[in-house]
């Protein structure tokens, strides 16, 4: 697909639905700014997602990443109001096209819902209806939200299902007589039913086995390619970002620690909670090494540490950083929150000690004898190996993945 | 629906049926206390012999005695009531049917409207005034006796209100002009001991089908649904309610046995002429054979109710049905 | 980390320490469920009615020392009316805490035994036992078991003689007892063994065996103590049915008129037609204690199901 295939107009364009009457066909995709979502819980309130901004553009995949519980999910749910009845969007601004969804009413934002943005959750086993079958649960929004006739609905879903590589005639079949992969195509097919602007997967893969997420991830990408799908990918696991994103967002804790491109961003980290994260991934290039290690565990969030959230973990912590929130500095398109980058400074990233922990240290003795190890490399000087020597970034371990010739009936 | 699923379900009715007669059979043959002892207690021996070898109870109680009960049975011959001035058993209880189908019937047509409706409403508005009072409300009348409840009825609606009669399925000795006023004192009638089934069994239903609904809204694909921008309705209708009616048909299934109790005991408080007062009649006169009609006769329509709910059951949920 | 040896009397008041520490934490739990505190705070004073009834309302009146004429209503002098034969309701509903309370208990007990023991045997033993077992069990579990303990009751009370006396207790009781207990150990047995199963499958049971315990007694030692949390609550749900069921057939005329448990009372308001009278006196105070029990005992088999074994609900 060229660049000019890939401008925001031109995507647009292909839209088989007319933009939402509020839109400004000027305004990039998606702006959100200064999100906060609270939680009530009956212990206190939990700042879940506190100050979080981020931009999508047209035909781009933005990764969100973070560990377990940083608010990414609470992030993407609160796009379209999906959260449970004791959370609360307390402030912040969500532009899609330009139009505000936060202060619409439940109504008013249904509109929105899967027909502009719309959601592939993980282990699609208990997130598909299981007395229903999957051409129906397909066509249903076409029905209800579309006003197509079930005819046309059903038509369209059989299409669907061929796009994502599922024969057609499975649209009778009910989900617990799909495998795990194919399950997860049919949630594929279910999302871009209505023709969305924007498709959030959260953790899509996680629950899948890697010979088939490698197929999952090998999808998405096509089908980014052949209909210029925006794509919002929420995991824990970096690799998949790697793969899939162009951008991506880190997040601690309920706030944004580092954003921007991947390729810069795996490469030439800059945040220390985003080093340390990098450094914690499983390099299978390098010699068994020992893992890195994050000592400590995330806040609790119904009292959040003042001031930056990771200085109580931080290895170059300073006295400010307990003090004030960090402001967001931008540099080479790059965006950090930590006090070790002033807007003044030039942006060079500040490399942060390595803390190995021993977990599969050989026992040598400690008498000085043997030779030093050479020191291996870490998973970002992999990476950035990787992309000096080729494009698109390629994860070797997923070197025999399917080829894009192999029949799509096909499913593990 | 998968045919090993329905043949394994007609395989597991059948052996239950067996196994009832069977059991029938153990109760009042081998049981020392057998019919000749009971009944004949008075009569000299030269009569009881007499009598014993008339009701073939002198022969072997296996085969003989076993196969010449079971062949009765299977010929829709029961034997002949003692109370009932040897009517036969069928006979009675063919008479005695009618009445407690009716009640029962409606009770439960009622109960299931009604009681799944209620708990689906109340669990999914989860937590209003509404909720709470309907809540507490329900779980008193689970812990409340069916004949409490009727009795209750009885004495507010019948003995103080004076709106209907207190007891009977019809108004004794009243000559009908025609067919609708019969119906209209036959219903008038029914109206009383019908609710008093029906609150009791509603108690039941609406506590269950509010946890199941609960318990289904915690699901993904409800969440899934809301993504998709459906409205309330529309999730509760074709999400929510397919899947949490699916332990509610179970536990409905399972309830019976226990509804009999309560059924029993409501024709009791209402003098209704069906089979639960009929029971009461048997029991107080030890009449045998109709106290084994009686016994079969429920047994194997909790079977059979368990089957006909195991087939809905197999309709609504497609995992089963392999 | 070295120490000196700990000696066998400090284990055991370590042991103790523990198992103290177990029940503060329990009754900490249990006591943040204010609907199962309630209902044990409803049991306690039926317990306290059913263990002083002589205390409270004097000796239990008969028909031939019945001090009220019959059916009169509520007065100063009888706050809770008199029945058809002339007895204080309140002696009677007082005294029938006792009866129904005893024969609720008895009942109960039989249940679970003979449910514990098929439901441990069939788990722990497994093999053809196991499937017979539990194929009698399924049997009972779809049989109308009222229906059973109604025509089982008859045949037995006839077996013994309605007059006679079995270690001191009439035979009616003894009869409803078996009756109800024969009848509804089922649901219990099915329970228990799952938990036998599982517990089975544990490393502790294999270790055990290895150092060489005995069948019976890796039984008793090891399977039990887990078992038994599941079976308290079950108890409980188990007192309940046994009530309502005892209820049920007293109702009916299966019960002991000498025996006046709350559900023969209710059967003599129903034969003496108290309802078509309107005296309501004769029915409902008995029907409140019902209730209330039956609930109370719901409620705190409930709670405690909640607190012995949580499980994770799943919040969206």
């Amino acid at each position: 697909m060229t660049l000019a295939d890939r401008s925001p107009a031109a995507i647009r364009g292909r839209r088989q639905w007319p933009l939402p009457k509020q839109a400004d066909p000027d305004a990039p995709l998606l702006v959100v700014e200064d999100l906060r979502v609270h939680f009530t819980l009956e212990s206190g309130s939990v700042k879940a997602v506190d100050g979080v901004s981020f931009t999508l553009h047209d035909g781009e995949a933005l990764g969100i990443a973070g560990e377990s519980g940083c608010g990414k999910t609470t992030t993407a749910l609160s796009l379209i109001r999906l959260l449970p009845s004791n959370a609360k969007v307390m402030g912040g601004s969500v532009r899609l096209f330009g139009i505000d969804l936060v202060p619409k009413s439940e109504n008013a934002l249904r509109r929105y819902r899967w027909r502009e943005i719309s959601l592939v959750f993980q282990g699609a086993m208990n997130a598909l209806n299981p007395v229903q079958r999957i051409g129906d649960q397909i066509a249903e929004p076409l029905v209800t939200r579309l006003g197509q006739s079930q005819a046309d609905a059903t038509r369209r879903a059989g299409e669907l299902l061929e796009l994502v590589g599922i024969p057609r005639q499975r649209a009778r079949a009910y989900p617990h007589e799909l495998s795990g992969g194919m399950r997860q195509r049919a949630m594929i097919a279910m999302a871009l039913a209505c023709d969305p602007a924007i498709v959030i997967g959260d953790e899509p893969t996680t629950a899948l086995d890697v010979m088939v997420q490698a197929q999952i991830l090998e999808l998405l990408e096509r089908l980014r390619e052949e209909l210029g799908l925006s794509l919002i990918l929420i995991t824990h696991d970096l690799s998949v970002i790697a793969e899939t994103c162009d951008r991506v967002l880190i997040m601690y804790a309920g706030r944004v620690a580092e954003e921007g491109p991947v390729s810069e961003v795996f490469s030439r980290p800059r945040h220390p909670y985003t080093q340390k994260l990098l450094g914690a991934f499983p390099n299978i290039h390098a010699d068994r090494r020992t893992l890195e290690v994050i000592p400590g565990a995330p806040p609790d969030l119904r009292t959040p540490p003042p001031g930056c959230r990771f200085h109580p973990r931080c290895p170059l912590v300073l006295p400010i950083c307990s003090e004030e929130v960090p402001p967001e500095v931008t540099f080479d398109g790059v965006r950090v929150a930590c006090h070790l980058y002033d807007p003044a400074s030039d942006g060079t990233p500040v490399p942060v000690p390595s803390i190995a922990i021993g977990i599969d240290a050989p026992i040598t003795p400690d008498d000085g004898s043997g030779p030093p190890e050479p020191p291996a490399p870490t998973f970002a000087e992999a990476v950035a190996e990787e992309l000096a020597a080729s494009t698109p970034a390629h994860m070797p371990m997923l070197d025999h993945t399917l080829s894009p010739e192999r029949p799509p009936g096909e499913d593990r | 629906m998968g045919s090993r699923y329905l043949a394994r379900k007609i395989f597991q009715a059948i052996l239950t049926i067996a196994f009832i007669v069977l059991l029938n059979f153990v109760l009042f043959r081998m049981m020392p206390g057998s019919p000749d002892r009971v009944l004949a207690r008075n009569l000299p021996e030269a009569a009881r012999a007499e009598l014993r070898s008339r009701w073939g109870l002198d022969k072997p109680l296996i085969p003989d005695q076993l196969v010449a009960y079971v062949a009765a049975t299977a010929r829709g011959d029961l034997g002949a009531s003692f109370k009932f001035n040897g009517r036969t058993v069928v006979e009675v209880l063919s008479e005695r049917i009618w009445p407690t189908i009716i009640l029962f019937g409606l009770g439960e047509l009622i109960a299931i409207v009604v009681g799944l409706s209620l708990g689906a409403y109340s669990g999914w508005r989860r937590g209003g005034p509404i909720d709470y009072v309907g809540n507490g409300f329900s779980l008193v009348l689970y812990s409340m006796p069916y004949f409490v409840i009727g009795m209750i009825l009885l004495l507010v609606f019948a003995t103080g209100l004076g709106w209907f009669p207190t007891s009977g399925m019809f108004s004794l000795g009243h000559r009908f002009d025609s067919f609708p006023e019969q119906v209209a004192d036959f219903a008038w009638h029914l109206f009383l001991p019908l609710m008093t089934v029906a609150i009791g069994l509603i108690g039941q239903y609406s506590i269950l089908m509010r946890s199941s609904i609960i318990d289904t809204l915690t699901e993904d694909y409800v969440t899934t649904a809301r993504a998709k921008g459906l409205t309330d309705g529309r999730i509760l209708r074709s999400h929510a309610l397919p899947n949490a009616r699916l332990p509610a048909v179970t536990l409905i299934a399972i309830n019976l046995g226990y509804v009999i109790a309560g059924a029993i005991t409501v024709e009791v408080v209402f003098n209704w002429p069906g089979i639960g007062t009929l029971t009461v009649i048997a029991l107080n006169a030890r009449d045998y054979p109709m106290l084994q009609g009686i016994f079969l006769l429920l047994s194997i329509s909790v079977v059979l109710a368990n089957f006909a709910a195991d087939l809905v059951y197999g309709y609504l949920d497609p995992r089963v049905r392999t | 980390m070295t120490s000196a040896p700990l000696s066998a009397g400090d284990l055991r008041a370590e042991r103790i320490r523990l198992r103290l520490r177990g029940w503060v934490d329990f009754a900490r739990r249990f006591a943040r469920r204010r609907d199962g505190v309630a209902g044990v705070v409803v049991l306690l004073f039926f317990t306290l009615l059913a263990l002083f009834p002589t205390v409270l309302v004097g000796p239990l009146q008969t028909a031939t020392t019945a001090p009220g004429l019959p059916l009169e209503p509520p007065s100063l002098e009888f706050p809770l009316g008199t029945d058809d034969l002339g007895r204080s309701m309140l002696n009677l509903v007082v005294h029938g805490a006792r009866i129904s309370m005893v024969i609720g208990l008895l009942a109960t007990v039989v249940t679970v035994l003979l449910g514990a023991v098929i439901g441990i045997a069939s788990g722990y033993l497994g093999g053809r036992t196991d499937t017979v077992l539990m194929r009698i069990t399924d049997f009972f579990l779809v049989l109308p078991t009222f229906v059973l303990a109604l025509i089982l009751a008859p045949i037995i009370l006839d077996l013994i003689g309605s007059e006679g006396v079995i270690f001191g207790i009439p035979s009616t009781l003894v009869v409803i007892v078996v009756v109800i207990g024969v009848t509804s150990w089922a649901s219990t047995a099915r329970i228990i063994r799952s938990q036998a199963l599982s517990v089975k499958e544990r490393m502790f049971v294999a270790r055990a065996r290895v150092i060489g315990g005995s069948g019976a007694h890796i039984m008793w030692r090891h399977i039990m103590p887990n078992v038994l949390n599941l079976i308290v609550a079950n108890t409980v749900l188990v007192f309940a049915g046994a009530i309502l069921t005892e209820t049920t057939l007293s109702f009916i005329g299966l019960g002991d008129p000498l025996l006046p448990s709350w559900g023969v009372i209710l059967n003599s308001a129903q034969t003496s037609g108290a309802p078509g009278l309107g005296a309501w006196w004769y029915f409902v105070p008995p029907s409140v204690c019902i209730v209330l029990v039956v609930l109370a005992f719901t409620l705190v088999g409930g709670a405690l199901d909640d607190v012995l074994n949580p499980r994770m609900r799943a919040r969206r």
